[in-house]
């Protein structure tokens, strides 16, 4: 997946959940599932998804079991769950693997994409990792004072004030020295250039062709 | 009172952070916890609140082990502040933030208001109790995560850094804080780069260096009887001031403050002999 | 010309209404300046009226001007200012907008539309001055803070600007990332002759290599000089006072009774000097 160009890699996370829209069957769906556990294995990130990915499928089960008292055919059920896990596995691979080199200027060299909008996404995919870290850190600070969520779902939405709220004071003083930084640094010249080289290689073609192949087949036989 | 047995932790596929490292904190102690980034100083620090869990090692409060309890337990024995307020402050006034602590116990209201009124007079915040936390300045933000956390009562209070984005002034405040709680009976853990501060203030220093623990001794023992190569080897920076107590050829004790100092350099020259050593400044 | 003058400036921000008071200062070129003082007293409204983002960016009310190579910034845009003068922020994590080690120090050169090979060559040399060779695929999430400070500094060099702010650099470091970070700024002042300007409330460390410091007190310039001179200021007029490195304190208070100490630039020879008074020779003639 790291050999792959970054636009490669951006429609593939794409796809994925396209096809999950489109399809309504357990077992492609069960397939799709499975091809994107083969591709987070192949991107070297088990590891660090694993504790997601299972968290994922104790809300997706409970999310289909869920709808069983309702007069849901067990199918469907099974179907909507999966879908749920299909879609939010493709953004943890996307989170996982297209943090490449060059990602801004594939958007805007090859996909065509506004240089404003294509920053726009790459620098909120650079805060992630700061804003995982950040919520983490608050937290245990809240836990150190005592605070445990209450069991009370009401009560529970109020207490998380004391996370939400440093959270996003803290964004407020980021976006500000961030805007600054922007500024600085001449962002939204009319000069700009991109000096990294971003081409498609053999593999990239053969992915996209996949893709093309792949979506044609889930339109004609869903 | 809290007592660290052969504990270890390694956060996975890194290198252990703390090997077997044991360590006697006794009621009451005054100790500054140093080492160059990456020591394992905030590995150990995490460990002693619960939250982080040793992979081996036992981790006593009062004889009991605590690895069953979480940090919102531990909270009422050990109090953390963390190196920056900004994190945790979220309402709307000073006592109100003060307050979200003893909120979370099963205590009376009574108690409750009691804590809020006993942390602010102790850190000195009584005067801003009704004012917009986020409109005082750092060192009062760090006061009140420091009130925050006394709120609970505990006996043994862990600050990291509690000194950074602090001018000179606002610092020396804040370690006669340090020093006033200390007086009336709450263990301090410091854990601090600023040598000088470590020197100036607190009585026993504990050094790690690459999750192991290579001093625990008396602070102005390891400045004067360690070699100051050693002392670089750990990261550490010998205080200007014991490096020129050090190299006195006539030896003028342990010094652990330049007034101490000057003092005792101005008494020799006056030709008093007798100078004891060991005067708190 | 000076590098950065500041001809009666004051300002004030919208909100708060405190900022500047009449500061006027020279900067000359190739100087290494330490900008002290206790908080709130105007330290980084100095840095950033270095750069044009005081009152670009905030709004405010202002008088006189700040030059940076002979040029007022306010004539001119924060991005132009910017390519003679670089600032690391206080919060130097959130100035860094970019995935990678190579698109966060290419950013700003890619903006000024430069080619293609002259990028890839300014971004290796600026991760060389700064010792990260090699690291240009790097995700910044991968870098330690020590790392991406350097990054910072190195995103800012790669324009080759003639001057370098840095707002309190090492409050998050150990004592040896410090001095790590100080000997990496005394390199480009040395070698590059970048004139560098660094907000620190430690002055112990910057000493070794500051030729000048400035004391900024409620938004006014309380002292400037040579270190020495404003140290001595410092303890007699009780300005700032507590933040005197601690030699600079211990010569102070030995000189009330034992005037005519040399300069005490090192431990060695502060502890020579106490030496010879304390020797028995000089004893007996003062005795005597």
């Amino acid at each position: 997946m790291k050999n792959l160009a970054p636009l490669c890699n951006l429609l593939l996370t794409i796809m994925l959940s396209v096809w999950t829209v489109l399809l309504w069957n357990p077992l492609p769906l069960a397939a799709l599932l499975a091809l994107e556990l083969i591709l987070i294995g192949y991107a070297g990130q088990a590891g660090k998804l694993a504790r997601p990915v299972l968290g994922l499928s104790l809300v997706a089960g409970f999310f289909a079991v869920i709808q069983l008292p309702f007069d849901v055919a067990i199918p469907t059920a099974i179907a909507s769950g999966l879908k749920m896990m299909v879609m939010t596995v493709a953004f943890l691979l996307l989170f996982a693997t297209t943090k490449l080199p060059g990602l801004t200027a594939a958007l805007v060299k090859q996909a065509r994409i506004p240089y404003e909008y294509a920053f726009l996404f790459t620098s909120a995919l650079r805060f992630v990792p700061d804003f995982l870290a950040e919520s983490q850190a608050v937290r245990e600070a809240q836990t150190c004072r005592g605070y445990v969520p209450s069991r009370n779902p009401v009560k529970r939405l109020i207490s998380y004030a004391a996370l939400v709220e440093p959270m996003v004071l803290r964004a407020i003083s980021r976006s500000e020295t961030m805007a600054m930084s922007l500024e600085l640094r001449g962002f939204g010249s009319a000069r700009r250039t991109f000096s990294q080289q971003i081409e498609f290689h053999g593999r990239d073609y053969l992915v996209l062709t996949l893709l093309a192949a792949m979506t044609a087949v889930v339109v004609l036989y869903r | 009172m809290l007592d660290i047995q052969q504990v270890s932790f390694a956060y996975p596929g890194h290198a252990p952070a703390l090997k077997e490292l044991s360590l006697t904190v006794a009621a009451g102690d005054f100790i500054g916890l140093a080492g160059r980034n990456g020591s394992g100083k905030t590995t150990l620090t995490r460990i002693m609140v619960g939250l982080a869990k040793p992979v081996s090692g036992q981790v006593l409060l009062d004889g009991r082990n605590t690895l069953q309890c979480g940090p919102a337990v531990m909270a009422r024995a050990i109090g953390y502040v963390f190196q920056n307020p900004d994190r945790q402050i979220f309402r709307d006034t000073v006592a109100q933030e003060v307050a979200f602590g003893p909120e979370q116990m099963d205590w009376s209201d009574n108690e409750r208001t009691q804590a809020v009124a006993d942390a602010l007079r102790m850190t000195g915040l009584e005067s801003v109790a009704a004012a917009y936390p986020r409109g005082l300045t750092r060192s009062f933000r760090q006061r009140i995560a420091i009130a925050s956390a006394l709120a609970l009562k505990p006996r043994l209070l862990i600050l990291d850094e509690p000194t950074s984005g602090q001018d000179a002034e606002e610092k020396a405040q804040l370690m006669s804080l340090l020093d006033e709680l200390n007086q009336q009976g709450i263990g301090i853990i410091l854990v601090t780069h600023d040598m000088e501060l470590l020197l100036a203030h607190t009585r026993r220093a504990v050094v790690l260096h690459q999750g192991e623990k290579v001093f625990d001794g008396q602070t102005e023992e390891l400045f004067a009887a360690t070699t100051a190569t050693k002392v670089s080897e750990w990261g550490l920076r010998v205080p200007d001031v014991a490096a020129v107590a050090a190299k006195l050829e006539k030896p003028l004790g342990a010094v652990r403050t330049v007034e101490e100092l000057a003092d005792r350099i101005e008494g020799r020259l006056r030709g008093d002999e007798r100078e004891k050593p060991g005067a708190p400044m | 010309m000076q590098a950065i003058q500041f001809e009666d400036f004051s300002y004030h921000y919208p909100k708060t209404g405190t900022g500047l008071d009449r500061v006027s200062l020279e900067i000359p070129f190739g100087s290494f300046t330490v900008l002290t003082g206790a908080n709130g007293g105007g330290k980084t409204t100095l840095c950033l009226a270095m750069t044009g983002l005081v009152p670009h960016f905030f709004g405010g009310s202002l008088s006189g001007q700040v030059l940076v190579e002979g040029q007022s910034t306010a004539g001119r845009s924060v991005a132009e200012t910017a390519g003679g003068v670089g600032i690391v922020m206080e919060d130097y994590e959130s100035q860094l907008v970019s995935l990678t080690v190579f698109e966060e120090i290419a950013f700003a050169l890619e903006n000024q539309g430069l080619p293609a090979a002259l990028i890839q060559t300014r971004v290796s040399e600026a991760l060389s001055a700064v010792g990260l060779d090699g690291l240009e695929q790097r995700e910044l999430s991968a870098l330690s803070g020590g790392q991406k400070q350097r990054l910072a500094v190195a995103s800012v060099i790669a324009s080759q600007p003639k001057i370098l702010v840095l707002d309190e650099p090492a409050s998050a470091l150990d004592p040896e990332g410090a001095e790590e970070l100080y000997a990496l700024l005394a390199k480009l002042n040395r070698e590059q002759g970048i004139t560098v300007i660094v907000a620190d409330h430690d002055l112990a460390r910057a000493l070794p290599y500051a030729d000048t410091v400035i004391v900024m007190e409620q938004g006014r310039v309380a002292l400037q000089g040579k270190p020495t001179d404003v140290f001595t200021k410092m303890l007699t007029d009780q300005v700032y006072a507590a933040a005197v490195p601690a030699l600079r304190q211990l010569k102070g208070r030995l000189e009330k009774e034992h005037p005519a100490l040399s300069d005490w630039l090192n431990v060695d020879a502060a502890a020579s000097e106490i030496n010879a008074l304390l020797s028995p020779k000089r004893r007996l003639s003062l005795s005597a």
